[in-house]
């Protein structure tokens, strides 16, 4: 690869890694899973540089390597899943209002447990619709599919992770909204 | 639960989210790597698969090598039959001859062949040299030397493809046979007395389908020399007829 092409990506990269991160933590509810994958995307565009450095949205194609990957890392029979036979205990930060804390405890519990239950695909489209913020033309490029697919998927996502949240709250005795 | 707060959620979901340790040239190195290694990983299976292929394809031409090779080998060695040097088969059939005929008569001693290519000379008793012969007569000959209780003497042995003709082998005598045999051959044999009381003369032949013709004759004389004239033959044609016919021994 020439210089110049190699300090694009080298560019690229340095400015997406982050972003493209957090997408793969919402999709796997893992943060080392997330980063495997960031990187794995990142090598694949990086063999394909020559090819798709001139594209108009490079960050839509990082995250359609990145989608892809991730769902091709869930095929896999002998795909790594982490044992979590134990967390350790959240330890109280005193300087913190106790209100937000809460709120992002909540939230983290929204990853972990209720939108990690939902089937693998519709939880791709509600990650990318809701925190990529994409149009359903968008998703349906990055997913493959028509823009239908991704209309239904979204509904069922959704009527999906609110039976689980609503589950989740009665059992922890919050008042869903 | 709105899509608002799921939105919120996804974000506060992402809020304490480890520092990130990526550097895009230790990524960069580790695509080269990869690259070099799936093509060293190609080289390798190239050269599996042409080591393959050679393994396969060499079997296929070893043994037509081989067959070569020892199609050359059997005809060195068919063609080298004929090509053997006569002496060294002369000797052959004469040791065999010796070992054959000790078996049989254990009171020989001194027991030898001088067996050479070429016609050997019977001499004729009391002959003071020896008869003519032509230098063209090419003939497997030569005598079984033996010491007996009387003393030394020979037979002869010829091996021959001339013309066999009965007539001249019995010259006249009553007593000879003629026996077919199971490979195809026909033994002759004969016994002269020529007016003796005693066999004078004790003759077989062995006539091959080939052509071939195998004589041994035990005369009442040494025919090597001439001399040692003696009152009958040293052995009777049952003992040459064992001789005549011994499978150990591939006249042709």
């Amino acid at each position: 690869m020439r210089k110049a092409d190699e300090q694009g990506f080298r560019e690229f990269a340095a400015a997406n890694a982050a972003s493209l991160r957090r997408t793969a933590y919402l999709f796997c509810g893992d943060w080392h899973t997330a980063e495997d994958l960031m990187q794995s995307s990142l090598m694949k565009m990086y063999l394909a540089w020559k090819r798709i450095k001139d594209l108009d949205n490079l960050i839509a194609y990082a995250r359609k390597v990145l989608l892809r990957t991730w769902l091709d890392e869930k095929r896999r029979p002998w795909r790594r899943a982490e044992q979590r036979d134990g967390e350790l205990p959240d330890a109280a930060d005193a300087t913190v209002d106790p209100d937000t804390t809460s709120a992002k405890l909540w939230a983290r519990e929204l990853v972990h447990t209720a939108l990690l239950q939902v089937p693998p695909r519709q939880r791709a489209v509600l990650v990318l619709r809701y925190f990529e913020d994409l149009s359903v033309a968008e998703v349906a490029v990055a997913m493959g599919c028509t823009e239908g697919t991704v209309k239904s998927q979204t509904a069922r996502g959704l009527a999906t992770l609110r039976t689980i949240v609503e589950k989740l709250d009665s059992s922890s005795g919050r008042v869903a909204s | 639960m709105s899509e608002q707060e799921i939105r919120e959620g996804m974000l506060l979901a992402v809020w304490d989210e480890p520092p990130l340790d990526f550097d895009p040239d230790t990524l960069i190195r580790r695509v080269e790597q990869k690259k070099s290694r799936r093509r060293a990983l190609v080289a390798v299976g190239v050269a599996t698969a042409m080591i393959a292929v050679a393994s396969l394809s060499l079997p296929g031409l070893l043994p037509r090598d081989r067959d070569t090779q020892l199609g050359a080998e059997t005809q060195t060695s068919s063609s080298s039959a004929p090509t053997e040097s006569p002496e060294r088969k002369a000797q052959r059939i004469g040791d065999k001859l010796v070992e054959s005929l000790g078996v049989r008569m254990t009171n020989f001693k001194e027991l030898y062949a001088s067996f050479a290519p070429g016609r050997n000379p019977v001499y004729p008793p009391s002959a003071t040299r020896a008869p003519e012969w032509k230098p063209d007569e090419k003939e497997y000959s030569g005598f079984l030397y033996l010491t007996d209780g009387i003393g030394p003497t020979a037979l002869q042995v010829r091996v021959s493809k001339k013309s066999f003709s009965k007539n001249a082998f019995c010259g006249g005598s009553t007593t000879c046979q003629e026996v077919k045999q199971e490979d195809g051959s026909v033994l002759h044999s004969v016994e002269q007395l020529y007016d003796s009381p005693q066999v004078q003369q004790a003759a077989v032949a062995r006539q091959f389908e080939s052509g071939l013709i195998v004589e041994i004759t035990a005369y009442a004389y040494n025919p090597s020399n001439g001399n040692g004239q003696r009152e009958t033959v040293p052995v009777r044609v049952g003992v040459l007829t064992e001789l005549v016919m011994e499978p150990g021994i591939n006249w042709e």
